[in-house]
Formats: C-alpha cells, sequence, structure tokens
C-alpha cells in the first residue's frame, strides 16, 4: 500500500513535470504567407502645399518646433499643407526657387536672398516669445574663459558659426565684428558648425566642450539646450543689433488665393487662446504679423557690407 | 504467459531506490525548471535585444521618414537585416500604415502589415508569426517624434537563434543534472551504506531471534573498549573484555565514575563518562546496542520464565491430581458461565473431554432442560453472588445420579464476581442407604404393628373359631344356623391366615432350616397349582438347570414364595398364558438364580418401586391383601437373597429380553455351602 502511494505520487509528479513542460510553449504562432507581395511605389501627392523651415535645427527640432502650426494651418486653411525637411540652407533656397518650398519660413538674410534671387515675397514675420518683432544674434564663450571678456579680447581666437548664411548665427555678429574693426582674417580660426541640422545646438556644445573659444548663436538658442547643458557654463560676451526677425514667405507665383488663406490663419493666431498657445509655444514665438519686403531692407544693407568687406 | 513473482526489495535496495527516486524527481524538477527559467530568460533577451534594436533603429529613422529620405530609410532597414544572423526582415510603415521601406529582396509581403500593431502609449508590440519556411517573433516599434506617431517599424526576429541557444541551454542543464544526480547518488549510496549494513545486521539479528536464536550480536564490536578507555585492570569487573555489550548495559560495574544498579539507573551518569562519548555511536548503533541489551534481558527473564514455568506446571499438575483425585466433580468457570478449568471427575460425570467441555456453557454441555436450568443457576451466582446449594438428579453415564451441588461466587478485591466454582458430590449410594433405612424403618414399624395386631387379635380369634367350631358340633348340619357357623369358622380362617401373614411378614414364625433342593420345592408347589392353572388355560413351562445345587433354608419359606409368585402371575395371566420357571446357577456370585416370567399384562413403572410395600396391591377390594409380594420380599432377605422385577411396560425404549414374557421376578439365593441363614 504504502509502495502504491509512493509510485502515484512519483507519477503524480512527473504528470505535473510534463504538462509544466507541454505549457512551456509560447501561443500558437500566427501563419503568415510572405509570398504574397506587392511592389511599394513612393506616394506623390497631389495640390500639396509645402511648408518649410529653415534648417537651423535638426529636421526632428523643426519638425518639434513647426508640426503644430502646419497642422492649425491644414485645419483652418482646409490645404493639404506638409511640412518638408531641407537638409541644408542652400537646399532651402534652391527649393524655394524650383518650387518645391510654397511656404518658406527663414531668416532675414536667407530671405533676402530668397527675393533677390527667386523672387520670394515676405508676407508675415514673427513676434519673438521675449514679444520682440526683430532678433539678434549673440556671441557666447565658456564662462570660465578668462581670456574673454570683450569683443576686443576675440581677436586671435577660434571661432564657431552656424552657417555662412546663418542670420543671427554669423552674419549678425560678424557685422558687429566689422562695426568694431575685427575681421575674419583677426581671428585665429572660423569654422562652421557640421550638418545637416541642429547648427544651432552645435555651436553651443563645441564652445561648452571647450573646443572653440567663441561661437555666434541666434538669441534664444540657449533656451533650447538648457536641458542638456548647464548654460551657466556658458557667458554671452555680446548681443548684435536687433534685426527684423525670422519671416514667412512665398515662393513666386503661388496663387494669391492660398496665401491670403495661409496669412490669415497665420495672423490670427493668439498667444492668449488656450487652442493656440501650445502652437505659438512649440514654434518659440508669440505672434505672427504682417510684413512686407521694404521692410528687410536694413537686412539687405548689412548684407551688402559684409560683401564688400568680405 | 510467464508466472510473475513480487520480490520484496531488501531495506537498502529500498533505500538507494527512494533516494535515487528522489534525486531523479528533484533533477526533473530542477532540470525543467532551470531549463524553463534559463528559456524564458533566452526569450526575453532576445526581446529586449530586438525591442532595444527597434528602438536605435525608430530613433534612426525619424528624420529619414520625415524627410521621406528612402535612401536613408532603405541603407537603415538592410544595415539592420544585414548585420544581424536573425533579424529576418525590417520594414518601415507610415502613419497610415502603408508600407514605406522595407528588407525584402523580392516584394514586400501584404500579410505582414496587420498581423502585428502597437497600440498608442505602448513602447512595442509582439507577435509570434509562422512564415511557413520560420518562426519569427515580430516587433512593431512606433516611430515618434514630439509624441507624434509618424510612422511604424517592424523587426522580424528568427527563432533560430533562440531555439539554438534553448537547446544548448537544455543540453547543458541535461548533462549537469544528470551529472549532479550521479554525484549525489555515489555519495548516498557512501552515505548509506554503513546505516543499511547495519539495519541489515539488526534485521538478521531480530529474525534469528524469531526463530528463538537469543545468542546474536547486533552492535559493532568497538576498535576501543572501556578498559582501554580507562586504562582498566579490574578483572573482576563485569564489562572487562566483555566486547559484546557495552559497559553503560552492564550492572554491578567496578569503575568509580560508574553508578550503581541497571542500566536505567546508571545511563544518566554514564552519558558523562568518556567512555560513553567516546563508543555511543550515532542512532543506529545505539537501537543494536539496545536490542542486544533487550535480548540478553529476554534472555535472562525467559531463563526465570521457563523456572517459574516450571514451577507452576509442576503445581499445576500437583493442583490437577488433587482435583482429580476428589471424588467430587469441580469446575471453574469465568463470567461468561463458561468453564475455563474442570477435573477429572466432572469429565467422568458428564461423559466428556476436557477439550469438549472447557469453553463451553453448562447449556452447551446438558441436555435440555437440565443445561438450561444449570445456567440459570450460574448466573444468578454471577449476578447476586451468593452461593447456591441444592441437591438435585441427574443422568451421567451410568445412569441416574442424586447430586449434591454447591456455587460459590469468585469475588475480586473489589466485590465484584469474575467467577464461580461449582462443586458436585455424587450422594447417590446416601440417597439408596437413606430411602433403604426408611423403608427398613417402615417396614419394621408395619411389622411391629402387625405383629401387635396378630398377637391380640389370634388369641380371640382362634377362640371364635374354636367355639364355632363346638357349636357346629350342637346344630344340625342342614341348618342355618350351622350354615352361619361354617361361614363364621370360613372367614375367621380367613383371619387366621391373614395374622399368619403379618406374623411370617414381621418375621415372628419361626423358621425351620434345612437343606433343600430347589427343584424338589418348585415341583411341590407346582404339582398344586398345575390343575387349577390348567382350568384357566395357562401353560406352566419349566426350565431347570440340570446342576444345582442345595439351598439351605426354611423350605416352607421359600415355597411360599413360589405360591405368592405363581398366584400373582396367575391373577396377571387371567387366561390363555403362560408363566415360565427358569432355574441357573451363576457361579460367580455362588448363587442360585430363580426366574418367574408371565405372560399377564405387566407392571406399570409406576407402581414398580412401590411393588414390595406392604398393603399395596393393585387387585380389587377382597381379592389381596397387599401382603404377599412384602412377604416375599422379607422371606428372601431373609435368606441373604435379592428378589427384582422387571416388566416390559416400564422398560419404556429399552431392549426387552425375556421374549414374550411381559414381567419377570427375577430372586437370587446364596448356594447353602457358603451361606448361612440370617
Amino acid at each position: 500500500m504504502k509502495n502504491n502511494n509512493f509510485i502515484f505520487s512519483y507519477f503524480l509528479i512527473s504528470l505535473c513535470l510534463c504538462f509544466n513542460l507541454a505549457c512551456s510553449r509560447d501561443d500558437r504562432p500566427i501563419k503568415v504567407d510572405l509570398n504574397e507581395t506587392m511592389h511599394i511605389k513612393p506616394k506623390i501627392e497631389q495640390n500639396i502645399i509645402t511648408y518649410a523651415y529653415l534648417p537651423q535645427y535638426s529636421h526632428t527640432t523643426s519638425y518639434k518646433r513647426h508640426h503644430q502650426i502646419v497642422k492649425y494651418l491644414r485645419e483652418q486653411t482646409g490645404l493639404n499643407i506638409k511640412q518638408v525637411f531641407p537638409d541644408t540652407f542652400d537646399q532651402h533656397m534652391a527649393m524655394v526657387g524650383n518650387g518645391k518650398v510654397d511656404i518658406s519660413f527663414s531668416n532675414p538674410f536667407i530671405y533676402v536672398k530668397l527675393a533677390d534671387q527667386f523672387n520670394a515675397s515676405a508676407f508675415a514675420r514673427i513676434v519673438t516669445i521675449q514679444d520682440q518683432e526683430k532678433f539678434r544674434g549673440q556671441i557666447i564663450c565658456r564662462e570660465n574663459n578668462k581670456n574673454i571678456k570683450t569683443l576686443e579680447d576675440c581677436r586671435g581666437k577660434t571661432w564657431i558659426a552656424v552657417d555662412k548664411t546663418s542670420a543671427g548665427g554669423y552674419l549678425f555678429p560678424l557685422g558687429l565684428f566689422y562695426s568694431n574693426g575685427i575681421y575674419q582674417k583677426d581671428f585665429k580660426e572660423i569654422a562652421f558648425a557640421p550638418g545637416p541640422g541642429a547648427k544651432q545646438e552645435k555651436v553651443v556644445f563645441a564652445v561648452h566642450a571647450g573646443k572653440y573659444d567663441i561661437g555666434t548663436i541666434r538669441e534664444g538658442t540657449l533656451n533650447v539646450v538648457a536641458n542638456r547643458i548647464k548654460t551657466s557654463d556658458i557667458r554671452v560676451i555680446a548681443n548684435t543689433p536687433l534685426y527684423p526677425g525670422w519671416v514667412y514667405a512665398t515662393r513666386k507665383n503661388l496663387d494669391t488665393n492660398i496665401i491670403d488663406q495661409i496669412k490669415t490663419a497665420l495672423l490670427a493666431l493668439d498667444f492668449n487662446k488656450k487652442e493656440d498657445r501650445p502652437v505659438l509655444e512649440a514654434a518659440d514665438f508669440i505672434k505672427v504679423i504682417s510684413s512686407e519686403d521694404q521692410e528687410f531692407n536694413p537686412i539687405r544693407k548689412l548684407a551688402a557690407e559684409l560683401t564688400v568687406r568680405k | 504467459m510467464f508466472p510473475f513473482r513480487r520480490i520484496k526489495p531488501e531495506f537498502r535496495n529500498q533505500i538507494y531506490l527512494v533516494m535515487f527516486s528522489l534525486l531523479m524527481l528533484l533533477g526533473l524538477v530542477n532540470f525543467f525548471i532551470v531549463s524553463k527559467i534559463m528559456q524564458d530568460a533566452m526569450i526575453e533577451e532576445n526581446k529586449n535585444r530586438a525591442v532595444s534594436i527597434g528602438i536605435n533603429l525608430s530613433a534612426r529613422l525619424v528624420e529619414p521618414v520625415l524627410t521621406m529620405d528612402y535612401f536613408s530609410m532603405k541603407k537603415l532597414v538592410d544595415e539592420t537585416v544585414r548585420l544581424s544572423d536573425d533579424i529576418y526582415y525590417t520594414f518601415v510603415l507610415d502613419q497610415n500604415d502603408n508600407p514605406v521601406i522595407h528588407s525584402f529582396q523580392n516584394g514586400f509581403p501584404v500579410q505582414l502589415v496587420h498581423v502585428n500593431t502597437v497600440q498608442k502609449n505602448k513602447t512595442f508590440a509582439q507577435q509570434y508569426l509562422n512564415t511557413g519556411k520560420h518562426l519569427v517573433y515580430d516587433y512593431a516599434l512606433p516611430i515618434i517624434v514630439d509624441a507624434n506617431r509618424i510612422g511604424t517599424l517592424r523587426i522580424g526576429l528568427l527563432t533560430t537563434r533562440v531555439e539554438k541557444a534553448t537547446r544548448r541551454i537544455m543540453i547543458i542543464a541535461l548533462f549537469s543534472t544528470i551529472l549532479t544526480i550521479l554525484i549525489a547518488a555515489l555519495a548516498g549510496f557512501l552515505l548509506f551504506r554503513p546505516m543499511t549494513r547495519n539495519i541489515n545486521r539488526l534485521h538478521n539479528s531480530a529474525e534469528q531471534v524469531m526463530r528463538g536464536n537469543l545468542e546474536i550480536q547486533s552492535a559493532p564490536l568497538l576498535n576501543k573498549n572501556c578498559w582501554d578507555i580507562m586504562e582498566c585492570s579490574q578483572k573482576k569487573c563485569p564489562a572487562y573484555h566483555n566486547i559484546h555489550q557495552r559497559c553503560w548495559y552492564t550492572a554491578g560495574t567496578l569503575c568509580k565514575t560508574c553508578a550503581e544498579g541497571d542500566y536505567a539507573k546508571k545511563i544518566s551518569s554514564c552519558q558523562q563518562c568518556k567512555v560513553y562519548k567516546t563508543c555511543a555511536g550515532n542512532e543506529i548503533q545505539s537501537l543494536a546496542e539496545s536490542f542486544d541489551y533487550m535480548i540478553l534481558s529476554l534472555r535472562d527473564h525467559l531463563a526465570e520464565l521457563n523456572l517459574a514455568k516450571e514451577d507452576v506446571s509442576k503445581q499445576k499438575t500437583l493442583l490437577q491430581t488433587i482435583l482429580d483425585g476428589l471424588p467430587d466433580f469441580v469446575s471453574l468457570q469465568n463470567k461468561n458461565a463458561e468453564y475455563i478449568s474442570i477435573n477429572q471427575a466432572f469429565c467422568t460425570m458428564t461423559g466428556k473431554t476436557q477439550h469438549d467441555i472447557l469453553g463451553k456453557t453448562a447449556r452447551d454441555m446438558f441436555d435440555f432442560p437440565h443445561g438450561s436450568t444449570y445456567l440459570k443457576e450460574d448466573i444468578k451466582v454471577l449476578e447476586t453472588g451468593k452461593p447456591f446449594v441444592m441437591e438435585t438428579t441427574g443422568m451421567d453415564t451410568s445412569g441416574k445420579k442424586w447430586l449434591h451441588v454447591v456455587k460459590s461466587p469468585i469475588l475480586k478485591e473489589t466485590g465484584a464476581v469474575s467467577g464461580l466454582v461449582s462443586s458436585g458430590r455424587d450422594i447417590s449410594d446416601n440417597k439408596i442407604i437413606h430411602e433403604q433405612l426408611c423403608q427398613a424403618q417402615k417396614m419394621e414399624s408395619v411389622g411391629q404393628l402387625a405383629a401387635g395386631v396378630a398377637h391380640e387379635i389370634n388369641t380371640p380369634l382362634g377362640i371364635i373359631l374354636g367355639y364355632a367350631q363346638i357349636l357346629q358340633q350342637d346344630v344340625e348340619q342342614n341348618s342355618q344356623t350351622f350354615q352361619d357357623l361354617k361361614l363364621i369358622e370360613k372367614h375367621s380362617k380367613i383371619c387366621s391366615r391373614i395374622v399368619s401373614d403379618l406374623l411370617r411378614f414381621s418375621r415372628r414364625i419361626q423358621s425351620t432350616i434345612t437343606q433343600f433342593d430347589i427343584h424338589n420345592s418348585l415341583n411341590d408347589v407346582l404339582s398344586m397349582i398345575e390343575h387349577t392353572y390348567g382350568l384357566e388355560h395357562v401353560i406352566l413351562e419349566k426350565k431347570y438347570d440340570a446342576d444345582m445345587p442345595f439351598v439351605k433354608g426354611d423350605e416352607e419359606k421359600i415355597k411360599q414364595v413360589f405360591i405368592n409368585l405363581f398366584n400373582n402371575a396367575f391373577d396377571a395371566i387371567g387366561k390363555n398364558g403362560k408363566i415360565g420357571i427358569e432355574t441357573s446357577l451363576d457361579s460367580n456370585t455362588d448363587s442360585i438364580v430363580i426366574t418367574i416370567s408371565d405372560t399377564g399384562s405387566g407392571i406399570l413403572l409406576k407402581h414398580l418401586n412401590k411393588l414390595f410395600d406392604p398393603f399395596f396391591t393393585t387387585k380389587g377390594v377382597g381379592k389381596g391383601t397387599g401382603l404377599g409380594l412384602s412377604v416375599t420380599f422379607g422371606i428372601i432377605e431373609e435368606h441373604g437373597g435379592k428378589i427384582k422385577v422387571e416388566s416390559r411396560q416400564s422398560m419404556e425404549e429399552l431392549p426387552w429380553a425375556y421374549g414374550e414374557y411381559n414381567t419377570v421376578f427375577i430372586i437370587t439365593l446364596p448356594i447353602s455351602k457358603n451361606n448361612e441363614l440370617k
């Protein structure tokens, strides 16, 4: 009887183990036939209004900043507006020139070029988060860099700028240097942030890392990188004069009706409206105001000066 | 069919079997659990790896997807597949789950699109797929920018890597389990071997004991004994050089540290002794030593028990002899009234052996209704606790007996009855003597009365008879007076005869002792009655023994006996019958036997005992005085003989040895040469 109990227990445990083993397999797989295939063709959508943000940052940042505006415009105008992402400033300009970008959001220098080279026309510009209709560049160094305290101290130093076409990140500071008698040849090295995208941030990172003595950025960039580096480690040596800010422009020959719809929608954005506020905050401005091409003549003047003294 | 015989395994093999089974079980459990855990871990690790790859890739795909950079996307998905053997495919879906780019060579498999979808707020989704050729874990990961899902990355991970790793793990786990089991089994074998060996030795010792062999040694011999450890040389110590018994089991050891007394008294102090601490083994060795000690004690106790048994046996024999020597029957019954001990007289009385009687009650032993009655008496004594005394009759093998029975309760100290002792004495002889004494006294009283009456009547009767005869001479013979006187004379003579009978009964008649031939006496009597009986067709059939000695006695009285018996026979027959007369010599008892039989109506059983009583008669009024057989009995007794009567009617179912005759009187008389008349 005892032996029987023993054998029974043994058998029971073995059975449990077998059951356990049997149950240890995953769920039954779903059968999929891989033989039923299709050829993928890139979808070319018609009647798209393309919206491009000058790639001073990464595409991801560009997307983060402007996809809500694009969505807003789509909803407000009913137009099939889509954001596109040029890799470089030149590409951005080229795409405006060849009609691949219908709505350009760019700095005033680029706009001046777009207007002069490709007949783009400004129809609105932004008011910055600091409630400024105009913007400026900043010259920065490491906080602990005792050798640089004034613009004059920048002579013989290494300089990293955003891009040759960047207004706040190169041209405005260069104009400031020129006005202070400091020219490109006075710097030990002038470098530009590697592309594509995130160039403003890369300048800050390079200075923060000590790779370059000074850097030039658009005002507001430090806020962008505030969650990635300790911004108190960076000191602003000087700010450039204010110039008209970023501008919305259209390529040549865009339907004026479309321009009007978009302009109206942009001008209607109200920072105090609950539903508009996140859109504007993401885009890093608080308002869009109407604009015209002649408002950018100071830029044209600065550009001419820089070109002459180049 | 082969005859299978179940072989009971030895304890040692049972231990090994159980141990090995448990190890197997443990190993299997470990194997399965470890395998399962490792397999799950492997799958989990694989999943994590796939998810990690997916997260990286989806991050890298953000910008190409945003810019719809097909080249970059294609490069990324192709590189991902190329760099990993087990990544089967990679593809990207746009926001509307339309395939954008993929790593397949021959077109995109449409069915893959919807088999796995990642829910909103989930980081990934896993699906187990069977493509027909491969088993694939499909992972779907969202491509997210600023909380906006701009596409979905799908990665197909072949299970081959997991299966290979799992197989390898299973093999390693299996081999390690087997190795562990074998090592554990070997260790267990080495560990259990001494234990099982000791248990087997103990078992064999127990078997030897069961077979009656008490000369066994279960405990192993020690390397060092107490005299070695204590450096002792006391040869008188019972433990000295006693290698078979530990000193703490030995009483009367002489060591200074030892307490006096046996094991129970000394063990507490022994446990503190260095001999105990050195020599005491594990529980099994202790068990073996205890077993040896118990066997030793058992041996001593058995020896004592045998002596006691012999003593008890002697006492029992003696007691039984005494009991059996008693003429009284004695029995002992338990509280259920069952016989638990009896003596020989009881067996003789019941005609059964001890074996037949013991364990039974009186109801089982005796016929109904006696058995039930006896049992009731037993129960009454057991219930009341009061003795029971009675005289009763019973049948034994020799016939009816008178018994004097005493039943006494056996009382415990508490007063409760635990059984009863019965003793019975055969008082049949006493009863007979008592009855005879009563009869004799009765006869003597009757005789004295009869003698007195006869003596007083005899004289006036003689005067009546004399005067009646004288008066007859004075009156004419034909006169009424003469007739009356004749009548007076006749009845006076009848009275005179009655008186003579009474006197004879009371033995007041003088006897004339002579030696005579019994046949002559019989013939004289028969010659007188032959004619008369012949008239009634009653035949007399004689059968004399030729060699018959003389009888010494009063021939006339003997003749009177014959006359009485013949008359009784004749009266019983009435008409048409036969009376048998037979004589024989019984040389064993030196006596002659005269048998007088008749074919009459016989005698009823109830009359048989009273037949020889005076004045008892079954004849009608005026036909008999009831003194004939009393006188006959008296005469025969006077001659030192015996008379008895047997009747067919009173024999009930017993066989009847006298043929056609119904009543037989048998007279035994001593022959003359040896016997004197009383």
